[in-house]
């Protein structure tokens, strides 16, 4: 392979990407100004009332639509989203208020601002100007476009014409405007709001509809990394102990699971089929029962620890899941029972797959069982499941099931900020929203753990064999 | 055929509408524990036809009085318009402004009630709820044929005698709720100022010293902690005294049979003296959601839920301890061991009014002790008193 093909170095890829991003940019602002320079009247009116190139040459359904959109957008925008707009910078001033009612003996509660409404239609509100300039651009390349046609003296499309290229020319928009439309809705937009809570103070004590939040800039991100010291230091700390976890859940499995699959791959083992089946069986329990079993057993009172007792081994219970230590320990060992049959299934498959001639040729040059490992198992596995080692290092990071379910994060810290010393940074969020209502420091949290994901991600999957010579797969 | 069948079902469908939108009917959503669904549709029943001028439409929800404050604070708008809580959620709910003030007919819901209950349904001399039990505290629960009346006046009686018969002494030491009544017990103060800001003095001179005896407690080899599953699987066996409320009382009389027994909670020793063990005056509230359609009406049906008729049902069916006054004169609820232990207790007990941000820390300060930390006491007071009035 010569060296010139290989893929370059993933900060330059990133930047000709981000570079190619903008120019998309730039290409679609330059095109809608040659539009301008070269449109006669009609398709430069067609800026201002969008349809009017299109009507004024006689294609009247299009034109129609356009401007029948121009119209509802900017009458959804008067209608609709002004009244959250304008308080949009402020998320509300006027607070739930009471007013006595001597009829019904009440103080009748009056109706304040609701900042998470106010907030979230605003979004809704400046998330059409999207799909608005998108429409607003086609609405001039195809005011353009009839200019340039009546001038050449080509017929115009008539607007079933236009229709029925959706289904072949421009099939792709069939097919993907109504997928885009759900992500849009479901995931961009609420993900979006997310982000822009993380900038407010939304707690228990700005909780709408009784109370209002507020802007608070980037306090909260201030607060977790040096403002304040207890929630810092249970953010680094939670933070470290994530990596820690995530390492050890991830390759504790990899490798156990891996030297499982050998075993029973190894000559001579007998009812290979049968050791495989029982190790699969613990699949065919659900996870959370398991982990929500295992956690019960090692409680003082559980089981293991009774059983210790009465063989007289120990005298006291073992603090499996509220010692600090211990309880880390647990985790990642009770992780094991329910991760090492999947590894062991995915990598018997791949060691069925390497060519035993490549073990006889290193046997007859005097490898023996431990060089061949290093030599040619070990390098063949990474090959092939260094992606899967990403998603579940990733996985694991935000692996909510194991943690919760077992410990619940703890034992709780007095060092940390309502938070134990098993959890990891989603189930610090967890609690923080659910027990705390701490919306904005969990929303800032989310924040950091989606940069965290994002970049381990992106890093270690364009720095893997698997993608830069993928073509040297052997 | 199929014209005539397509008929019907529009029609049924069109009457099906009309029912749902009949006009005027008063809609309320009721969320209550699930072991009380059974009692609240039937007091719901008993409601409506109380009141036939009104056309109703009560349905229920299953949320715990634990996981009100919750539940509710996730969105109040789509919460219930009358749920059951407990008191020590009071705090957090009436900052959010969730809670209506009890207005109407006000003097005689206090009238009827035990005046602790109605302090703890009091939060800057406004009643924010309707007291419903008056149960929800902890005293002692023991083992007739290992302690002694005598033994369980202390905590060093108790844990002689169960060393001795090595036996254990339970209390959920890693839980706010419970370690509390060692510093009360020492004069500590748990409580909001006027601002609704939480003040704690645990880490004063004498809370330090309540610190150091539950350090003691959890020394000696009888100590035990754990949830009620622990408490319900080893008293009478391994377990001859444990510090738990009335929802256990069932379990409880089970497993001990004749050697049954529940008292107040016993003295500890402090630096030398003898200081009774204090506690919270725990009770079950309901409340009326601010952002209720039909205000007037969920009042009514609160008050209805709560009334003297209710709470003696309530007892009867559940067992949980009235907070009304002539509910619990009644003979049957007189009669009751752990109820009157309760009572007993309740002398030394407290209002809770404790926000949100003291119960992590304070399990954290437990499990620290029973995990037998050898940390300075003043610090890890110092700690806990930071987090816990951290706003």
């Amino acid at each position: 392979m010569e060296p010139a093909l290989q893929a370059p170095s993933v900060s330059k890829r990133l930047l000709r990407r981000i570079r190619s991003f903008w120019g998309h940019f730039s290409a679609q602002g330059k095109e809608i100004w040659t539009a301008y320079k070269e449109g006669d009247a009609k398709t430069r009116a067609s800026f201002v009332v969008m349809g009017f190139g299109n009507l004024a040459r006689g294609q009247l359904l299009k034109g129609l639509f356009y401007l029948v959109f121009e119209i509802g957008f900017f009458l959804f925008q008067i209608l609709f989203g002004a009244r959250y707009l304008k308080d949009l910078a402020t998320l509300g001033t006027n607070q739930q208020g009471r007013v006595w009612d001597e009829a019904a003996q009440i103080y009748r509660r009056v109706l304040g601002d609701n900042s998470m409404l106010i907030l979230l239609f605003s979004v809704v509100t400046l998330a059409t100007i999207v799909p608005f300039v998108v429409i607003w651009r086609a609405n001039i390349k195809s005011a353009l476009l009839a200019q340039k046609q009546v001038e050449k003296g080509v017929k115009l499309n008539t607007f079933w014409q236009d229709c029925k290229t959706l289904l072949d020319g421009r099939f792709h928009i069939t097919l993907l405007s109504l997928p885009m439309l759900t992500l849009t809705l479901f995931t961009v937009l609420p993900i979006i709001f997310m982000v822009l809570i993380a900038f407010t103070n939304f707690d228990k004590t700005h909780q709408p509809p009784g109370n209002l939040f507020t802007w608070v800039g980037v306090h909260n991100i201030a607060d977790v990394f040096w403002g304040s010291a207890v929630k810092s230091r249970t953010f680094f700390g939670i933070f470290g102990w994530t990596m820690v976890w995530a390492v050890l859940a991830t390759f504790s499995n990899y490798i156990l699971g891996m030297i499982l699959a050998l075993i029973i791959n190894k000559k001579g083992i007998r009812l290979k089929k049968m050791w495989r089946t029982l190790f699969v069986v613990t699949i065919a329990i659900p996870q959370f029962v398991s982990l929500m079993l295992v956690s019960r057993m090692l409680t003082d009172t559980g089981i293991v620890n009774v059983i210790l007792q009465k063989i007289g081994l120990i005298s006291s219970p073992i603090p499996f899941l509220t010692e600090t230590g211990l309880a880390r320990a647990s985790v990642v060992i009770v992780n094991l029972w329910v991760g090492i049959p999947f590894t062991m299934l995915m990598t018997t498959g791949i060691l069925m797959n390497i060519p035993a001639d490549l073990y006889e040729s290193a046997s007859i040059d005097g490898a023996g069982p431990v060089r061949s490992f290093f030599s040619i198992t070990l390098p063949y596995m990474l090959f092939i499941t260094t992606p899967y080692l990403i998603t579940t290092f990733v996985g694991n990071i935000n692996n909510f099931n194991v943690i919760y379910l077992i410990s619940a994060g703890n034992p709780l810290s007095l060092d940390y900020f309502q938070g134990g010393k098993t959890d990891l940074l989603v189930t610090w969020l967890y609690k923080l929203t659910v027990n705390e209502q701490n919306y904005s420091l969990a929303s800032t949290i989310g924040i950091f753990i989606f940069l965290i994901v994002a970049s381990i991600s992106l890093v270690v999957y364009n720095l893997t064999g698997s993608t830069r010579k993928e073509d040297q797969f052997q | 055929m199929k014209k005539t069948l397509s008929i019907l079902l529009t029609l049924a469908l069109l009457i099906g509408l009309a029912s749902v939108s009949l006009a005027d009917a008063i809609t309320l959503k009721v969320w209550g524990a699930q072991d009380d669904q059974e009692l609240l549709v039937q007091l719901a029943e008993e409601f409506k036809a109380a009141n036939p001028e009104n056309e109703w439409n009560i349905t229920f929800g299953v949320v715990g009085e634990p996981d009100a404050r919750a539940r509710v604070l996730e969105d109040p708008i789509a919460a219930a318009d009358v749920f059951a809580f407990s008191n020590d959620q009071l705090v957090d709910l009436v900052n959010a402004d969730a809670l209506y003030e009890v207005t109407r007919n006000v003097d005689a819901i206090k009238a009827a009630n035990s005046a602790g209950s109605v302090a703890t349904a009091t939060l800057k001399g406004a009643l924010y709820g309707y007291p419903m039990t008056a149960d929800n505290g902890y005293f002692l629960y023991y083992d007739k044929s290992v302690l002694t009346e005598e033994d369980v006046q202390s905590l060093d009686g108790i844990l002689a005698k169960a060393e001795a018969a090595g036996k254990k002494m339970f209390m959920d030491v890693s839980n706010g709720w419970y370690i509390a009544s060692f510093f009360l017990g020492a004069g500590c103060t748990l409580d909001l100022d006027e601002n609704g800001k939480q003040i704690c003095d645990f880490n004063s001179e004498r809370g330090v010293l309540a610190g150091e005896a539950i350090r003691a407690f959890t020394a000696s080899p009888a100590f035990l902690t754990g949830d009620d599953s622990v408490l319900q699987g080893g008293m009478g066996d391994t377990i001859c005294a444990g510090v738990s409320g009335t929802w256990n009382a069932e379990a409880m009389k089970e497993k001990l049979g004749d050697n049954y027994a529940a008292v107040k909670l016993p003295t500890f020793t402090m630096g030398g003296e003898q200081v009774q063990m204090g506690s919270f005056l725990g009770t079950k509230l309901v409340g009326v959601n601010t952002q209720t359609a039909f205000p007037v009406e969920a009042m009514m049906l609160a008050e209805y839920l709560t009334s003297e008729e209710a709470q003696l049902a309530r007892f009867l069916k559940r067992g949980l301890g009235p907070s009304n006054i002539n509910a619990a004169m009644s003979d049957a609820v007189k009669a009751d061991i752990a109820l009157a232990a309760l009572a007993a207790q309740s002398a030394f007990g407290v209002s809770q009014n404790v926000g949100g941000a003291y119960w992590g820390p304070a399990e954290a300060f437990g499990l620290a002790l029973e995990n037998h930390s050898d940390a300075d006491m003043q610090g890890l007071l110092d700690q806990l008193v930071e987090q816990a009035t951290a706003e």
